[in-house]
């Protein structure tokens, strides 16, 4: 069950969602869904042509992981607006972990409003996309 | 890129929001949500049916790419995706028939230490359903540097 309006906390986060090891057949995959066919996503000899060490992932893979921690956590349909920075790349083999949490509840004529913030990082700790978003939650 | 394409808004068009590439969608990124696989699941639930997930919208903005054509990139390797927003006003829903618009808002440059002289191109896109709703707002940031970000 979505969180209640009425029951949120600033600070609360959902489990944290685990990716990985991610491979290049769910980059190939994903370039297929999407259409992005920019040819560092998937053409080894391209992208290290192009001094990358290998083929990396599409920002809007690790956004829709993102966005799916979202949606398991405050319900679909909730969010209202969603926004996200993609900070560095990431690789075959790396292991990404999504996590969220509610950084403010609105009041007044944003009541039933919540802000949040999430992030990706990799097995290093390093920030391969933050964002925040904005869901509607029931009372 | 091309810095007079800024302020441009280009032809309207139209594109299905197939049941399958919803499913196709959700696979790609590991996402087994009944609300984008199950047809009966989904007609029980409030929205009433399969729906778009949050970033789905963005995949269809690479054919025709024409905002895209008009920054007139000489080599997209040079390119980053830097950010990326969407705003929902509406669920969108399998079977739904929406007419994207897109304008380019800006186009500024930047210093950056790493990666030289940037650019940076902000390119919005409005996303309205076969009734005339507007359902979805769509933004995206590309930045161009003047050498390339080795790793």
């Amino acid at each position: 069950m979505p969180p209640s309006f009425n029951a949120v906390k600033v600070g609360d986060a959902p489990p944290p969602l685990v990716y990985g090891p991610l491979t290049r057949t769910q980059f190939v995959r994903y370039a297929g869904a999407s259409h992005d066919f920019n040819p560092n996503h998937h053409d080894e000899v391209y992208a290290k042509a192009n001094g990358n060490k290998a083929v990396f992932g599409m920002g809007m893979l690790a956004g829709g992981f993102c966005a799916r921690l979202l949606t398991d956590w405050l319900g679909d349909g909730a969010l209202t607006r969603l926004r996200m920075r993609f900070a560095s790349r990431f690789w075959p083999g790396d292991v990404l972990t999504c996590t969220a949490r509610v950084t403010g509840v609105g009041e007044g004529a944003r009541a039933g409003l919540i802000e949040c913030e999430f992030s990706a990082v990799n097995q290093d700790g390093e920030v391969i996309i933050r964002g925040d978003a904005t869901a509607s939650l029931a009372p | 890129m091309d810095a007079s394409a800024a302020g441009k808004t280009f032809p309207p068009y139209e594109f299905h929001v197939e049941r399958g590439k919803i499913r196709e969608f959700a696979d790609a990124i590991g996402d087994s949500n009944p609300i984008y696989h199950d047809p009966a699941y989904a007609a029980g639930t409030p929205l009433g049916g399969i729906i778009a997930p949050p970033t789905l919208l963005r995949t269809f903005l690479y054919e025709p790419g024409v905002a895209a054509d008009a920054l007139k990139v000489a080599d997209w390797s040079y390119i980053v995706h830097g950010e990326q927003e969407f705003e929902y006003l509406a669920p969108v829903k399998a079977g739904d028939v929406l007419t994207a618009q897109e304008r380019i808002v800006s186009i500024t440059e930047k210093d950056s230490r790493r990666a030289g002289k940037l650019q940076i191109a902000v390119i919005e896109t409005t996303f309205h359903d076969q009734c005339g709703e507007k359902v979805q707002v769509a933004r995206r940031t590309l930045v161009e540097t003047s050498k390339r970000i080795e790793a």
